[in-house]
């Protein structure tokens, strides 16, 4: 609502003034204003079809306007202010009435007498009771333009024309009256008739565009019907604008653009065309039909059902109910997913619950898996054992227990055989070393010691049968009495200690590694360590013999001098050997074999075992090849020309090797484990030095009972024969031969 | 910029180069994770495992080639447009401009699948190769209900789909086994050389279960039909037949599809044929089949289907016999197997399954209910299929039996006796045919019996009557039919390897068991040689030292190798071992 614009107020002012209005401050609705336009125009259509007659009642209307203006306004103002006061009840039937008077006015003329009687009677329907003189009817009046009268009346009488006044009488006539401008002529009856007040108001109205009766009220109360209530805009009452009644341009354009889009294809009216569906797709193979791209790999095939997806399988596919309880204990993963059942026939075959979702699993490995072509080895598992010589090609070696040396109480903790092979040594966790006869089992000697017994080892050379047994923080050098006369006294010479040299080492050295006392119980040397010897082994000479305490201490016999040479090392020394025949040197630690040379006193080599903790370690008779064992039941193979790290490194499904010998001169070699086990191996080192070295497991010997002290603790070859001594936790000593010796 | 110009930073060779995450290669391609789950899906692109998982462990790779490959595909711009044409139609709906929508709507931008398949497969004979994983999919949804996002046009497409693959293989009798699991039912075929194995799921309301993603199964459906078209527009073209093929739309009506296709094949070959009939019709043993067959062919021309009759559907079967000779020895065999029978289902059997299955071996069949070539009260019948506990009214002239009758006859390749399938017993336990039971190990019980019968079968029954075929043609004609003579001569033949086969295999099982015996006699004899003292050593002690001595100087790898090898061996043991345990138990329980 509110204020309008300026223009727009302007031109409604000139609009009100023609209707002779004061424009109003109150909205006025487009609706009667529309009325109020139409009718005059209506009426105006009304007169221009009434003919010629019409005209000269305009002419005269026109030549009397001017005058009558201002007090027809003045009335009608009046008239205006009356009208309002009394309010018409029926406004529209009154418009049509007078329409009606209006349109039939010039026919329905009478005498102005009646007509004033009429008027006065009944202002409305007047004209309706007033008949016509003539009655003729609605005919051309042209017909009666010759004749002498105008028609007829009521009773058929022709009606005469009247004598047409001169112009001059008429003038004349009307100068005096005062009332002549009120006189019309009626053709029709050929009559003059003097129109009242009334009807010349109404005619005043009429042109004017007013409503026509006087009783209408054009500015009746506007009661407002619409609810302004809860609408967020506002309802405009500005009028129509003048664009809704112009072709728009914006609308064109848009036309000229589907114009376009039709014509250039844009917008296509009609459905697309099918195209056929199928066709010979694999028609012609003369185009190369190579698949171009990556390599493809075909998704595996699904596994094809057996006869436990059958749904009447045999019953031995069915499981009991037990299993298929005892399936809810199992891991989700390794659950079978289809249990078997057994239906009855065809028809009571349900559908399968899983059908889409094994599908969708199956869509999900084809296009989320990655696909990779594996070799599947389908043979058979032996063939993929190595192709090794058969074992009774490689005899003769150790395979059945031939003999068993009792007597100890203890764990033999270590033996050791003569060179000569016809006594062994043996020493045990009962405090005991003994000298046994090989070929008979006879317990030759028995020395006791207080503590157990480490190790025992022959001197290697024939003439000397000395033993070192290690007990405690001690070692003896002993004369086990098997050589000849000659040969004891040469002993008993050698295993003297003369003080005086002695002395003169010791203050050399500040503080003595070991002292070398004469034994006198057993008739040898003790040489007294300060902590526990583990092993002890002789030089190849059989005068130089080295002991492992956590250090590594080398002896000379002949001088009974001791020193300790090698003092870097790192880690703890387990064992160290001799090379049997090169004045080389073997340590090793707990991971790690290092290799000396004695002559320059150099480290050589370093052999890289990779394990955690050795065990063992024996030395091939030719030199360069050494075998390793550890306590985590590994054993490897050195070739010493080869690398320092191993050429071979073997696991035996053993649990603690003990230990492992070579033999002198067969291609043997064993080793002995916790698991009261001793394998035997053929170890072929060959010549050539292009040819790596043979190994081939020959033989699992059993026989040593597992007890609390272990199962086999040590092992060593005859030195002559393929035999085997394994000493056992159980506290026997065995021999395995390769057949049943044949001295008996 | 040279040809050779590589970005810094970026590495020319190596795993690096060469593979891609799926992240970066959805970045890379700038689509969306779904969108290049169906890119992958339609071209068939898969992960791929690098030398070197350079981005970790858990991601997935694929090759750059391959993402490279994605982005050059004409699908992939297809795809941005159908989006933005669908961004247009939503925005027209916004604006309420409903007119547009409905515009655009009609023209949406479509894609066809069949420049994929060509690229997926170049060669026919890859496409067969491929097929399986696709016809199960397409069985199964043939028998989904059309439920949420599952389009009822999809579904009728997959049952025409499956319903053409079935006329054709039954046609061609190229069907080779069959099993009725609980899961379904599984066909192997054997088409142009490729054995093809699929499952249809029993014919029963399927259940939709909610953990499947349907984006990626519609995905694979779409090319799955696709592919399954294009193939059976080349196998219908390989026997000359017209695709895709006009069904009688009566039959259709009686859900009688897979016997209105075989009709509609008839007609079309029987079309194609009539020029060559003249040429083979020149025996006289088939006079009679020659004058019955004029009669149809002109009931053919008028209404372009054969009279539904089941003495043409015999002739058809029988003369293409006769016509076709470039056939190998089995599809022959599989072709005569029902070749008399005559079968009709009661309506509670699996009709579709059973007309393939019957009609792929060259059995006729009429069924229960509309537009059955046969009434069941027809003389011919030999064979009635019932599933119901009892018959009320039996036929003295047929027989009465279980639907699995006709899946073991078929798997056993011989019509086996009837007396285990009569209405209402105790069925013998249906075995799997795929499964080599001399590989797993184990042998039950029905498959040695069925071994003595088809072995039975073969030495006596089958001689004699090919015997009985010359006697009836002598008496009958005179004249011995020469491919009927070769037939049976070639059968003989067949037969007499088979049965020397089935001796030397009983030898070779029977070596087999003595030789084990002498091992086993053997070996103590040589342990006991060896052992001086035999408690401590033994049989068992030996074996396993011997295993390990073998394996100590093996190499890692292959004692890993032969280690898993023998873990797989001494499961497969302990599942037979488990089954004969079972077998003893039930046994005893009822002997108890």
């Amino acid at each position: 609502m509110g204020e309008k614009p300026l223009v727009g107020k302007k031109r409604m002012k000139r609009k009100y003034r023609d209707n002779e209005i004061e424009p109003r401050s109150t909205p006025i609705d487009n609706i009667p204003e529309e009325e109020e336009k139409e009718i005059p125009m209506h009426l105006l259509d009304d007169w221009s079809d009434d003919g010629s007659d019409d005209v000269d009642f305009l002419e005269d209307e026109e030549s009397s306007d001017e005058e009558d203006w201002t007090d027809e306004s003045e009335q009608s103002i009046s008239d205006d202010g009356d009208d309002v006061e009394e309010t018409s009840e029926d406004e529209d039937g009154d418009l049509e009435e007078d329409d009606e008077c209006i349109v039939f006015g010039g026919k329905k003329a009478e005498s102005s007498n009646e007509r004033s009687i009429a008027a006065a009677e009944e202002s409305d329907s007047s004209e309706d009771e007033v008949p016509n003189r003539n009655t003729i009817g609605d005919v051309p009046l042209e017909w009666y333009e010759g004749e002498e009268h105008i028609g007829y009346d009521k009773t058929g009488k022709k009606i005469k024309k009247q004598a047409k006044k001169d112009k001059l009488d008429s003038f004349l006539a009307g100068a005096d009256n005062s009332g002549n401008w009120r006189k019309i002529y009626d053709d029709y009856n050929d009559e003059e008739i003097e129109l009242t007040k009334e009807e010349t108001k109404l005619i005043r109205k009429i042109i004017k565009g007013k409503t026509p009766h006087s009783d209408a009220n054009p500015y009746e109360e506007y009661i407002d019907w619409f609810n302004y209530e809860d609408k967020n805009h506002p309802v405009s009452s500005a009028p129509e604008p003048k664009s809704r009644f112009l072709p728009s341009r914006w609308e064109h354009k848009k036309v000229v653009k589907l114009v376009r889009a039709i014509r250039n294809g844009w917008i296509k009216a009609d459905k697309p065309k099918e195209e056929p569906r199928c066709f010979l797709l694999w028609g012609d193979d003369t185009t190369e039909n190579e698949r171009r791209g990556l390599s493809y790999i075909p998704a595996p095939k699904a596994k094809l059902p057996g006869h436990e997806l059958s749904y009447k399988p045999p019953v031995e596919y069915i499981p009991t109910q037990e299993e298929i309880n005892s399936y809810q204990l199992m891991h989700e993963e390794d659950r079978p997913k289809f249990i078997p059942r057994r239906l009855e026939s065809m028809r009571t075959a349900p559908a399968y619950d899983n059908a889409l979702k094994e599908s969708f699993e199956r869509l999900l490995d084809l296009y989320l898996c990655p696909r990779i072509r594996k070799k599947r080895i389908d043979i058979d598992p032996e063939s993929l054992k190595p192709k090794l010589p058969h074992p009774k090609d490689l005899q003769p070696y150790p395979t059945m227990c031939f003999l068993e040396y009792k007597g100890h109480t203890g764990p033999v903790t270590s033996i050791s055989i003569h060179v000569s092979g016809e006594w062994i040594a043996s020493g045990s966790n009962d405090g005991t070393a003994r000298i046994w006869e090989v070929e008979n089992g006879r317990c030759l000697k028995i020395w006791q010691f207080d503590e157990a017994i480490q190790h025992v080892a022959w001197n290697p050379l024939p003439e000397l049968p000395i033993i070192a047994v290690s007990t405690g923080q001690d070692v003896f050098l002993l004369d086990t009495g098997c050589g000849s006369e000659d040969q004891s006294q040469n002993i008993k010479g050698l295993l003297n200690v003369n003080v005086s040299v002695l002395t003169t080492n010791s203050e050399e050295n500040s503080a003595p590694l070991v002292t070398w006392v004469n034994h006198e119980k057993y008739d040898g040397i003790r040489l007294k360590h300060f902590k526990l010897v583990t092993t002890i082994d002789w030089h190849y000479k059989g005068d130089y013999f080295c002991t492992v305490v956590p250090t590594i201490l080398i002896h000379q016999l002949s001088k009974k001098q001791t020193q300790n040479s090698i003092k870097k090392l790192h880690g703890l020394p387990v064992t160290a050997v001799f090379h049997p025949s090169r004045p080389f040197f073997f340590v090793s630690t707990k991971k790690n074999v290092r290799v000396y040379n004695l002559s320059n006193q150099k480290l050589i080599k370093k052999l890289e075992t990779g394990f955690r903790e050795i065990s063992s370690i024996s030395i091939h008779p030719g030199g360069d090849n050494v075998i390793v064992g550890s306590k985590e039941g590994k054993l490897c193979w050195f070739d010493m020309d080869l690398s320092c790290k191993p050429y071979k490194t073997m696991r035996n499904n053993l649990k603690d090797i003990t230990g492992v010998a070579f033999h002198r001169s067969y291609p043997l070699f064993a080793i002995c484990s916790h698991d009261s086990i001793a394998y035997v191996f053929h170890g072929m080192v060959y010549s050539d030095l292009n040819q790596n070295p043979l190994i081939v497991p020959l033989k699992i010997l059993r026989g040593h009972k597992k007890t609390n002290g272990g199962g086999v603790l040590d092992c060593k070859f005859h030195p002559k024969e393929p035999w085997l001594f394994t000493a056992g936790g159980d506290s026997v000593i065995k021999l395995y031969c390769n057949e049943a010796p044949s001295m008996y | 910029m040279p040809k050779h110009y590589r970005p810094a930073g970026k590495k020319k060779e190596g795993n690096i180069a060469k593979y891609i995450t799926r992240t970066k290669a959805v970045h890379y391609l700038q689509i969306s994770l779904p969108m290049f789950r169906r890119l992958c899906i339609l071209k068939g692109i898969f992960p791929r495992v690098p030398k070197k998982k350079f981005e970790g462990n858990h991601k997935t790779y694929y090759h750059t080639k391959d993402i490279n490959f994605l982005l050059h595909e004409p699908l992939l711009e297809k795809f941005r447009e159908m989006r933005t044409h669908e961004k247009k139609i939503r925005k027209a709906l916004a604006k309420k401009n409903e007119h547009r929508a409905e515009c655009l709507d009609s023209h949406k931008p479509t894609y066809t699948l069949s420049r994929l398949v060509k690229e997926r497969y170049p060669k026919f004979i890859d496409a067969l190769r491929d097929l399986e994983d696709c016809l199960s999919m397409i069985h199964l949804f043939a028998a989904m209900p059309a439920v949420g996002r599952i389009d009822v046009k999809r579904i009728h497409n997959c049952k025409r789909l499956s319903h053409e693959w079935q006329a054709f293989i039954s046609r061609t009798h190229s069907l080779r086994k069959t099993f009725i699991s609980v899961k379904g039912i599984f066909y192997q075929a054997e088409v142009q050389g490729q054995t093809i194995t699929w499952l249809t799921p029993h014919a029963r309301q399927q259940v939709i279960t909610n953990d499947v993603d349907f984006n990626v199964m519609l995905t694979f459906l779409e090319f799955n039909e696709t592919l399954l078209e294009f193939v059976n527009y080349q196998l219908y073209h390989s026997i000359n037949i017209k695709y895709p093929p006009i069904l009688d739309p009566e039959l259709e009506a009686f859900a009688a599809d897979l016997y209105a296709l075989s009709r509609y094949i008839d007609a079309e070959s029987s079309l194609s044929s009539q020029t060559s009939k003249a040429i083979t019709s020149d025996s006289g043993g088939q006079a009679e089949d020659v004058i019955m067959g004029d009669a149809t062919d002109e009931s053919d021309q008028k209404t372009n289907f054969p009279v539904i009759e089941a003495g043409s559907l015999m002739r058809l079967v029988i003369g293409d016999a006769s016509t076709e000779n470039n056939e190998d020895k089995e599809t022959k065999e599989c072709k005569v197997l029902f070749k008399d029978c005559v079968f009709f289902l009661s309506r509670e059997v699996p009709k579709d399954s059973l007309q393939f299955v019957i009609s792929a071996f060259g059995g006729v069949v009429g069924w229960e209910g509309g537009k059955s070539p046969l009434n069941e009260t027809d003389e011919q019948i030999t064979y009635q299929i019932v599933d119901r506990p009892t018959q009320h009214h039996m036929f003295l002239s047929r027989e009465y039996v279980q639907p699995q009758w006709v899946y073991d006859c078929i798997n056993y390749r011989m019509i086996l006796p009837t007396m285990d399938y009569m209405v209402g017993s105790v069925l013998p336990p249906h075995l799997s045919p795929f499964v080599d039971n001399e590989a797993e190990g184990y042998i039950p019980d029905h498959a040695e019996t069925i071994k003595k019968l088809q072995a039975a079968a073969k030495k006596h029954v089958l001689p004699l009557s090919g015997m009985e075929d010359a006697d009836m043609n002598c008496l009958a004609e005179g004249i011995i039919d020469r491919n009927e003579a070769q037939e049976t001569t070639e059968k003989m033949k067949m037969l007499k390897r088979i049965e020397e086969e089935y001796l030397q295999g009983l030898a070779m099982e029977h070596q087999k068991y003595n030789s084990s015996d002498n091992n086993t006699n053997n070996k103590p004899v040589v342990t006991s040689q060896l052992t001086e003292n035999p408690s401590t050593t033994n049989d068992d002690q030996i074996k396993e030292d011997n295993d390990n001595m073998s394996t100590v100087s093996m190499s890692r790898k292959k004692r890993k190798l032969y280690e898993a090898m023998k873990i797989s061996q001494s499961r497969k043991k302990a599942n037979v071992e488990l089954l004969k345990n079972r077998k003893k138990k039930a046994e005893s329980k009822e002997d108890a």
